[in-house]
């Protein structure tokens, strides 16, 4: 599967919005877990996990505790994908 | 917002807000939670945690690392859970040479433990329901039994609820854990016996019996609970805990749900005096059962026929 890294912050945004039940959440490259109130250390597991579903991808332990902020995360996504 | 008075808790919150931004949002939550006497409690433990720490060589820094370094374990533990629905390990011989047999691991996992039963809300939960409850039996306690102490800080508190005239006996596997608990209670009183529980037999009987997360460190906890039960004297009380849905290193029988605690208890020839079920997680029952988090059950027991 072939995405850019726009079409992956789309598709990772609309996992927050439903994972973290806010409508509200706009995440860019630079949204860390600071801007984001819900985005505790269990929403993160869940997030891991359906962001592994729906890109049908898996995380490094190292990725999953790695990440600083979603463009991180959008940078591994992508790594796996393209 | 509640003033968090201890200031070794103070500083461990500081800490892990630059450490660990997305745990420190959880501990702030915990600690808008506790109350006056978790203040008190907390802070006779850092005076005497911080003084072991230091006659090691080692300070709270140290500490804080050990507890992240358990809660990244865990953290990849639960992805795993969550992807197969099943624990990593599900043999004894996998978490002893993993974990029990590792001298490392043991070490920072300890350390780590012994900081999550102040930073833990269920964990403070389940200690507050302990110590509340153990003084109903003083009377009827000559002898306290505890099986994996792991850091010892329910034994010291056991030591310290309990007539002076009670013996105490602890049975671990591990020698790091016996250490730990040796250390943290400090008392001549404890028999400290290295050992597996199920070869243990010394032909005494047990009036107070304490399991505290063990269960699901075992392959077939129904055999475990049916040897207590042969250890506990006819009128014994036995304190366990143990929680569902909880992956860690070294957890390797998973029970999915209360119920299935309950069943086994009873199949030990048990009734439960009472029980407690704590969450892990700060959230509503409806999400604790579609996102599959941990329960801590707590129950006070005694045998079937008492």
């Amino acid at each position: 599967m072939v995405m850019d890294k726009s079409e992956i912050l789309k598709t990772v945004n609309a996992i927050f919005v439903d994972v973290l039940d806010d409508q509200d959440v706009i995440l860019t490259y630079d949204t860390t877990a600071n801007d984001v109130e819900e985005w505790d250390s269990l929403n993160h597991i869940q997030l891991v996990v359906a962001i592994e579903k729906q890109f049908k991808i898996r995380f490094m332990s190292r990725e999953i505790q790695g990440w600083s902020n979603v463009g991180e995360m959008v940078n591994a996504i992508s790594s796996k994908l393209n | 917002m509640r003033k968090v008075m201890n200031e070794h808790i103070h500083y461990i919150c500081e800490r892990i807000a630059v450490l660990s931004p997305i745990h420190s949002k959880k501990l702030r939550k915990n600690m808008e939670f506790f109350d006056d006497r978790y203040d008190a409690m907390a802070d006779a433990f850092f005076k005497k945690y911080v003084g072991i720490l230091q006659r090691d060589n080692k300070d709270l820094d140290y500490a804080i690392d050990c507890y992240l370094q358990m809660l990244a374990d865990v953290t990849d533990e639960t992805v795993e859970f969550l992807r197969t629905g099943k624990y990593t390990s599900t043999t004894f011989a996998e978490v002893n040479s993993r974990v029990y047999a590792s001298p490392r691991v043991m070490e920072y996992y300890m350390h780590g433990l012994l900081m999550s039963q102040f930073l833990f809300k269920h964990h403070y939960q389940t200690l507050s329901f302990f110590i509340d409850t153990l003084p109903q039996f003083i009377n009827t306690t000559k002898s306290y039994l505890e099986v994996g102490a792991g850091h010892g800080f329910y034994l010291s508190r056991a030591l310290a609820i309990l007539d002076e005239r009670t013996t105490f006996t602890v049975v671990d596997i591990s020698e790091t854990s016996l250490k730990f608990t040796r250390q943290f209670t400090g008392d001549n009183r404890v028999d400290y016996i290295l050992g597996d529980i199920f070869e243990f037999d010394n032909g005494k009987k047990y009036d107070f019996i304490t399991l505290g997360e063990v269960l699901e460190h075992v392959e077939d906890p129904l055999s475990l609970l049916l040897k207590l039960n042969s250890l506990l004297s006819d009128d014994g009380v036995l304190f366990f805990t143990t929680p569902t849905n909880a992956p860690a290193i070294d957890h390797v029988y998973l029970f999915n749900n209360v119920e299935e605690i309950r069943d086994i208890v009873i199949s030990a020839g048990f009734r439960i005096v009472s029980e407690r079920s704590f969450l892990s997680e700060d959230v509503s029952a409806e999400k604790a059962e579609k996102y599959k988090i941990a329960v801590l059950f707590n129950a006070f027991l005694q045998k079937a026929g008492a």
